[in-house]
């Protein structure tokens, strides 16, 4: 006879999720394991001859490309010789600047930053990242893909997702050849709702420069960076590659952070029996060696085998927290679903969400969860009023703002149109009007009539070869009436001949002014300092539509 | 059969993995004999019969299997008997009246590698890759590795007559043809469920890997 | 040296680069010097009139209009290397050594073709190319674009690939 309680609790959502024992000999252990290497540096020469208890002799491609570039070498030895114990409380304490704090981390190897977050709880660390955070003000960034890969119903909920506050907007496909056309929507329609916003298409790495290249996109994140020198080679890259990738983005003056998280190694099945969080710090001393401004971290894609283990979502806080140690731009990730459980995926979230991150969502899905083609995020677009009425709660700025419908509905129109415009004008594949129509009022896909998907594939691909690029998207937006459209396009293409948002952290505003670590720098030295909600903000966020006036009655 | 991740399963699995890792690390062979596949009416029995050859056969898909599929691991991440995969791929690559042939990868087990490898081999340019777990690729050989035509990374997501699709996909793509691709599917709490297994089938498949070895043809018999 | 003579001297030195159509007597903004730091930035609010692009068009002229009259096209939505050099500088003044280093090595490579830049990112990827691929790419990038620090560091990338085994069997 079973007991009535227990199944009820086996009824719960949570219990449908996976949970695994620690297995530390394959690297199923989020942090602290006993396999992790003991930090040490050895520098002889201006070389360092020793690393993380491995002479160099031993060390492999990630050891050496660390070890020749990812370290402030001055402090080096004397750093590593400090109390780790220490170091975390200069972490957390107000009364130690960020500036002082970054001058230790930067020289510190990847096995002692990795012990001194080792020592800190959960609040400690959002303390931290309350200080360590680049930019002074947080931000949020979205997902905007569907299943039918459909760029009318793209642009239009870019278009929604630029009006509630994303700074950042990524799509990605189902089919690859669509990346093109997924580019182009996430862009026209991002710019409706909002000029300014930065728009990426997350494909294979080389499409993903060539989209960049042509003006479909301003950033790249899709740079990803493995903590084992053998999932890097099942990655086909290498660290060297990875910089020279970094490169080229700067070379065509496109932002672009690298991409990592705990979890991956022991997802590709080599993890050395490391614990994620020592091999995650590889990855972000290979972001930091490579001369990348941020990084997108948090278990990512991944988060399903941190989330398994036993502290698995404190280690996830732990890596963005050694990022922003390490003086990087952190889209923090609490994107991927990693639960069935409401519970469990607002306590994730709330790591990020209170102390605030670069970009606290990377990205939160614009589209109801069944169209996130990046295999569902923790939160969705079912999800925007709940994260509107958390931020009202705990007067936090998650990023979002209130919208009315017919703003929403506006912008959503426009932005279909403006792509029928475009597609007509580059003699692409046909946008009707009832598609227009569909875009408009859509919850999702299920809602927007099916497209040729095989004209659409010919369509983009004919495109690609005729070189179209973005000054061709702002002359099409033009010629079909949308002037304010185009002059936005031509604003976010102005962006790569000046630069200043390939600066850590750097977002634009909607009159393209640049807000980086650079000219906004977080400055937090506790209660009143740092990032305050000013009163004109807090008077937007707490006006949710729901709310009952007491007049009103 | 649904495979949930009860604390029994893992166990077995965990065992069966330490198992391994003490058969790889004593030096035994891993690659050769195949073993057979214990669910089903009939049992898959696949042997390796020499390095693979480049087809010159423009109406051919090769199919690359990962390390450990039809041998170590018998069904997919759902409970797919891995013979029945093969025989659903191979039908829908004869419903376009071509041909195929397999082969193994025992460098990488990357599906997206696994693929492109398949894909060179081919008379045609145009492979498929899968791995134990159920994970495919559709690959073409001019394509970068980590590209595709098309992609099924969802493993829980893909039944057995997806896995035909894509086998007549692959042959349309060989003879030039441009298919609509099989219709993504997306489900958000396949990660929550499966991620953990996922990754400790996909170290299965990597312990078995061997760099010096090379791709190998396969013969494949059903008994 | 006495005040006479040295304005003299300053005067000397500016009568003969008056030639020059570059020279003028506004006062010179540490663009032209070691001076850009974070004061100056963002370069494309406080200094548009210096920020040119890779075809030498000035920032400020930029315009709509003139996208679409067809005066600016694709090529000079690119950034400059000077540009770049000026932005390196911005990370110093902010202590982000590597992030410049990024800048100083991108700012070698906006001379090198979008297709040739995605052929040698390829070719730098595992099992790609021979170390004499590599070294080859590495006197290409040298001596056809001037990028010394780029040819040093596939070169140091080579090395690296032999050591490991990762480079393409020959």
């Amino acid at each position: 006879m079973r007991s009535k309680r227990f199944e009820a609790l086996d009824a719960r959502p949570v219990n449908q999720d996976g949970f695994v024992t620690e297995w530390p000999e394959v690297g199923l252990m989020a942090m602290n394991s006993p396999n992790d290497p003991k930090p040490s540096i050895r520098i002889e020469h201006g070389l360092v001859v020793e690393l993380d208890g491995k002479l160099r002799a031993d060390f492999d491609m990630i050891d050496t490309f660390i070890a020749d570039y990812g370290i402030r070498l001055e402090n080096a030895e004397a750093v590593c010789k400090m109390d780790s114990l220490d170091l975390a409380r200069k972490l957390v304490d107000i009364n130690v600047p960020r500036t002082e704090v970054v001058k230790l981390t930067t020289s510190m190897t990847p096995a002692k930053i990795t012990e001194v977050v080792g020592t800190m709880t959960v609040l400690e660390m959002m303390m931290a990242v309350s200080k360590m955070r680049a930019r002074l003000t947080p931000a949020n960034q979205c997902h905007v893909t569907n299943l039918k890969d459909n760029p009318v119903q793209i642009a239009a909920d870019a278009a929604e997702a630029s009006l509630r506050g994303f700074a950042e907007e990524e799509t990605t496909v189902g089919i690859g050849r669509y990346a093109p056309f997924n580019a182009m929507a996430i862009m026209v329609g991002a710019q409706v709702g909002r000029p300014g916003i930065l728009t990426q298409c997350a494909v294979e790495e080389a499409t993903e420069l060539n989209l960049g290249m042509r003006g479909f996109t301003a950033y790249a994140e899709t740079v990803s960076v493995y903590g084992t020198e053998a999932v890097f080679m099942d990655g086909d890259d290498t660290p060297w590659s990875k910089a020279f990738l970094a490169s080229c983005y700067a070379s065509r003056g496109l932002k672009m952070r690298f991409t990592s998280g705990t979890g991956s190694e022991v997802q590709m099945g080599y993890a050395e029996g490391k614990s994620m969080l020592y091999l995650e710090s590889r990855c972000i001393y290979i972001t930091k060696a490579a001369g990348s401004q941020g990084i997108q971290n948090g278990s990512v894609s991944c988060v399903g085998v941190p989330a398994a283990v036993p502290g698995g979502i404190r280690a996830i806080l732990a890596e963005n927290l050694i990022a922003m140690a390490l003086d990087l731009e952190c889209a923090s990730s609490n994107d991927q679903t990693f639960t069935h459980s409401d519970l469990r995926r607002v306590a994730r979230s709330l790591m990020q969400f209170v102390p605030g991150t670069d970009f606290i969502c990377s990205g939160y899905s614009a589209t109801p969860n069944y169209d996130n083609m990046f295999a569902g995020s923790n939160w969705d677009a079912d999800d925007f009023d709940d994260w509107l009425i958390i931020q009202r709660d705990l007067k936090v700025d998650g990023g979002l703002v209130p919208v009315l419908e017919d703003d929403v509905v506006a912008a959503r129109n426009k932005a279909a149109r403006a792509l029928q415009a475009v597609f007509k004008n580059l003699g692409l594949t046909e946008i009707t009007d009832a598609e227009i129509e569909a875009a408009t009022y859509a919850r999702g896909s299920e809602d927007m009539p099916p497209r040729n998907v095989v004209e659409d594939l010919k369509s983009a691909e004919d495109m690609m070869k005729r070189g179209t690029t973005g000054v061709d998207i702002v002359k099409a937006l033009s010629k079909g009436g949308f002037e304010d459209v185009a002059d936005a396009v031509f604003g976010m293409l102005k962006q790569r001949v000046a630069g200043d948002y390939l600066h850590t952290s750097a977002i634009l505003t909607r009159d393209f002014e640049v807000i980086s670590a650079v000219n906004q720098p977080n400055d937090y030295r506790g209660p009143q300092t740092g990032y305050q909600i000013s009163d004109e903000k807090w008077a937007i966020l707490k006006n949710i539509r729901q709310a009952i006036s007491p007049e009103s009655i | 059969m649904v495979m949930t991740m009860d604390e029994k399963t893992l166990k077995s699995i965990i065992e069966e993995v330490m198992k391994e890792m003490a058969l790889v690390g004593a030096g035994a062979p891993t690659g050769k004999p195949a073993g057979r596949s214990a669910g089903g009416t009939t049992s898959l029995v696949i042997s390796e019969s020499g390095p693979a050859e480049r087809g010159t056969n423009p109406r051919e898909v090769v199919i690359g299997l990962a390390a450990a599929f039809g041998g170590r691991q018998t069904q997919t991440i759902i409970g797919l008997p891995h013979d029945q995969v093969i025989r659903e791929i191979c039908a829908g690559i004869e419903e376009e009246g071509l041909s195929y042939r397999f082969i193994r990868s025992f460098r990488t087990a990357d599906v997206g590698f696994i693929a492109h490898e398949a894909a060179k081999l081919s008379g045609s340019g145009i492979g498929i890759g899968i791995q134990s777990r159920g994970t495919t690729v559709i690959h073409q050989k001019d394509l970068a590795p980590l590209s595709n035509l098309e992609l099924f990374s969802q493993s829980p997501l893909i039944d057995l007559e997806t896995f035909r699709a894509i086998g007549k996909n692959a042959a349309k793509y060989a003879k030039g043809e441009s298919p609509s691709p099989v219709p993504v599917r997306n489900d958000q709490m396949a990660r929550p469920k499966y991620q953990a297994i996922a990754a400790l089938l996909h170290i299965k498949e990597t312990q078995l890997l061997d760099p010096n070895k090379k791709t190998q043809a396969l013969r494949v018999e059903y008994r | 040296m006495d005040q006479e003579q040295l304005i003299r001297q300053i005067m000397a030195e500016v009568m003969t680069s008056l030639g020059k159509d570059s020279v003028t007597f506004q006062k010179k903004s540490p663009a032209a010097g070691n001076g850009i730091g974070r004061d100056q930035y963002p370069l494309g609010e406080k200094m548009p009139e210096k920020v040119k692009s890779a075809t030498g068009k000035v920032l400020s002229d930029f315009s709509l209009e003139r996208v679409k009259n067809g005066e600016l096209t694709a090529e000079d939505f690119r950034i400059a290397p000077e540009t770049l050099e000026m932005q390196a500088q911005v990370a110093d003044s902010v202590d982000r050594q590597n992030l410049a280093r990024n800048m100083r090595r991108a700012a070698e490579l906006i001379a090198v073709p979008d297709d040739r830049l995605l052929g040698v990112y390829n070719a730098l990827r595992p099992y790609r190319s021979t170390k004499t691929e590599l070294y080859g790419i590495a006197d290409e990038l040298e001596q056809k674009y001037h990028c010394t620090v780029n040819a040093a560091f596939i070169r140091e990338a080579a090395d690296v690939y032999e050591k490991r085994g990762r480079l393409k069997a020959e």
